[in-house]
């Protein structure tokens, strides 16, 4: 032998790969038809088993595709052999008979089994699980009990011979299975109502054929109960039926690959600007529409494309799959576990993904980061905001408490002195009055006391009242607003009805304050000189960032003459 | 007539004022509980009544001696009454008398 390496043949392991069972299935097959010949078994019948059979197994091959359905390739290749060896009752031999006796059910126990297990192996739910228990004592419980009295001269195990007792047995088996087949039927229904578009899309005529052959069991085993009478055209018929089993599995698949786009397609129509957003259009091309995609930032976290973090899911009915380039991950995508079934399909959509992503990746980047600059403006503000109540209470309960005391105790002490000191005090009185009146005001402006005690329209009427022109006030505000919207709404009415008194030479202004299904607008008119604009000095200018971390939009309009109109937006839902 | 005020120095020159107007004061109270326990003590015919108190506000304490058909009160407080808009007149107290303004005419124009 040359020298180098010795390059080991890649072998084929019968307890993982059923392809080896292909064979041993045909001659299986075989053997079992050649046994019904011989034994004049009707033609029918014979074709009828060894179709289903050679389904199944052909089946089984198709799924190795599907790594995840490994259970069900397993039971899709059993079922054969337990359908055939059902067979061997055609045999003479007691021993065959006895065994294909034994063997009778077992390959319909198998297919519930594969059905409400499909595809992953596990029952789908809680009666799912009692389906596939019953399934089983029903076919090999009711054989077990049925050949200690079977009446047939070929049965080892017979006890006593008793038909009347047979028959009987015969018939509870025959309920027993219409009723198993009435519930397969619904889980089956159940099951397409609950899956996924994608699962739904690879399953899906599994388990219409599943209801089909259940249908059929349903009228056969109800002509059983109802005649004593074993149709053997009615028996072939469900045999036939229960091939849309196999049959529904490979049209399923067949479905999936049939939809798989070429890469060149792919690049196509996540470049294709008819669907909205790179979202849109992947849920398009994985035919997956509850697909998200999350954006990877560089410190690591995962937003939305609208920069809104997301955390990737943890729970088993979500997969994740992460779109990289050069090695580096950009974006996951979150989508329905099925799609896993398909990961060619999954691989050129991540591949395409990655080229086009990118962007969106970046503009999402950036997003992220305006929102994060508007959280921490609306931080600010809010902290802003606690202070000022802070300084508010505290000018109220200190300095102002003090003046006002000593104000009581001057007018006390005025009312006793005589006319010269009263004179004096009463002046010192006066003073101290007007510093509570500065300090209150400059109190209210800081954080008034009443919008905070009865709301946005109370606090501006109190507003309205103060001024020195007649302003009328107009609101359809019901309730309270959040404090910061109405906060900054006061503020916004508070710097226009000064910028009227300042500015406008008004006779008379008014207040607009509309509650919308979704907005607040605040509206401030005069009908002064007009001809305002907001200049960086002006107090509106000031309430910029209050407003943009609100989201608020402010617009004034004043031409020459026609007075002003200061109009705020605030976006508020209900 | 029952002070009620936090401010102790204040709760000092109300008395006076009052006292020295012919007024008897039955008792000073700090907070709403005080005041509450004062009015079932002592029966006062009215009450000077600060608003913001640290426990429960004025407001509160009114309407409770309203609906119980308790002694005239009288609220009074460092604000204006317009910085309480329309709590004023919905508590059941006889009228509002800024703090500044506290004189034993204005109580007496309330009360008479």
């Amino acid at each position: 032998m040359a020298s180098g390496a010795v390059t080991a043949l890649p072998t084929r392991d019968a307890h993982r790969d059923p392809v080896l069972l292909l064979p041993l299935a045909v001659a299986a097959g075989l053997a079992v038809g050649w046994l019904g010949v011989h034994e004049r078994i009707a033609g029918t019948r014979i074709a009828a088993d060894l179709a289903l059979s050679w389904a199944l197994i052909g089946a089984s091959l198709v799924v190795l595709e599907r790594p995840r359905w490994r259970r069900a390739r397993w039971l899709l290749a059993a079922t054969p052999f337990a359908l055939l060896g059902a067979d061997l009752e055609w045999a003479s031999s007691h021993a065959l008979w006895t065994l294909g006796f034994l063997l009778e059910g077992l390959w319909a126990a198998f297919l519930v089994q594969l059905v409400v297990t499909f595809p992953e192996g596990r029952p789908w739910s809680r009666p799912a699980r009692v389906a596939v228990v019953a399934a089983y004592m029903l076919t090999l419980g009711g054989q077990l009990v049925g050949v200690l009295v079977a009446p047939d001269t070929r049965d080892m195990l017979s006890v006593t011979s008793s038909p009347s007792l047979a028959d009987a047995i015969d018939r509870a088996q025959a309920t027993a299975g219409a009723c198993l087949a009435v519930g397969v039927l619904f889980l089956a229904l159940q099951r397409v109502r609950v899956l996924g578009l994608p699962a739904r899309r690879a399953q899906g005529p599994l388990l219409v054929g599943t209801a089909i052959t259940a249908l059929a069991d349903l009228v056969w085993l109800g002509w059983v109960i109802g005649t004593r009478a074993r149709v053997p055209t009615l028996e072939n018929t469900t045999r036939a039926v229960a091939m849309t089993i196999p049959v529904g599995i490979v049209i399923g698949i067949g479905w999936s690959r049939l939809r798989r786009p070429q890469t060149s397609e792919l690049v196509v129509e996540l470049r294709s600007e008819v669907v909205a957003t790179m979202r849109e259009r992947l849920a398009r091309a994985l035919g997956d529409p509850t697909l998200d995609v999350a954006y990877r930032l560089t410190h690591g976290r995962y937003v939305d494309a609208d920069g809104r973090p997301i955390e990737l899911p943890q729970q088993a009915d979500r997969a994740v799959t992460a779109v990289s380039v050069r090695g580096e991950e950009i974006a996951a995508l979150i989508h329905d576990p099925a799609l896993l079934d398909e990961p060619a399909l999954v691989e050129s959509v991540r591949a395409t993904a990655a080229l086009v992503i990118e962007n969106e990746r970046l503009a999402a980047e950036v997003r992220s980061q305006l929102a994060e600059v508007r959280a921490s403006r609306g931080r600010i503000v809010a902290a802003g905001d606690a202070e000022r109540r802070r300084i508010e209470r505290n000018l109220h309960d200190g300095a102002q408490q003090r003046l006002v005391t000593l104000s009581v105790a001057l007018g006390l002490e005025a009312a006793r002195a005589d006319r010269a000191a009263a004179d004096v005090l009463a002046r010192a009185q006066d003073e101290v009055e007007q510093a509570i009146g500065e300090l209150r005001e400059l109190a209210r402006g800081i954080h008034p006391t009443l919008l905070r005690d009865e709301g946005l329209t109370s606090a501006v009427e109190a507003l309205a009242r103060r001024a020195p022109l007649p302003v009328t006030v107009e609101s359809s505000v019901q309730g309270r607003l959040p404090d910061q919207i109405e906060l900054a709404a006061y503020f916004v009415v508070s710097e226009a009805l000064t910028n009227v008194v300042k500015h406008a030479s008004a006779t008379d202004a008014s207040v607009l304050l509309e509650r919308e299904p979704t907005t607040l607008r605040v509206t401030v008119t005069d009908d002064g000189v007009g001809g305002a604009r907001i200049t960086s000095e002006s107090g509106l200018a000031g309430l910029r960032d209050r407003l943009e971390a609100l989201d608020a939009t402010l617009s004034i309009d004043s031409e020459a003459g026609r007075g002003t109109n200061v109009s705020t937006v605030f976006p508020c839902g209900s | 007539m029952l002070i009620v005020d936090d401010h102790q120095p204040f709760r000092a020159v109300a008395r006076e004022l009052l006292e020295s107007a012919g007024y008897i004061v039955t008792g000073e109270a700090a907070d709403a509980a005080e005041a509450l326990a004062a009015v079932a003590a002592d029966a006062p015919d009215a009450v000077l009544l600060d608003v913001q108190l640290p426990d429960r506000d004025g407001f509160a304490v009114a309407t409770e001696l309203a609906a119980a058909d308790g002694p005239t009160v009288v609220l009074i407080s460092s604000r204006d009454a317009d910085d309480y808009g329309l709590r004023v007149a919905a508590c059941g107290a006889r009228g509002f008398i800024p703090k500044s303004k506290l004189s034993a005419a204005a109580v007496a124009a309330l009360l008479d």
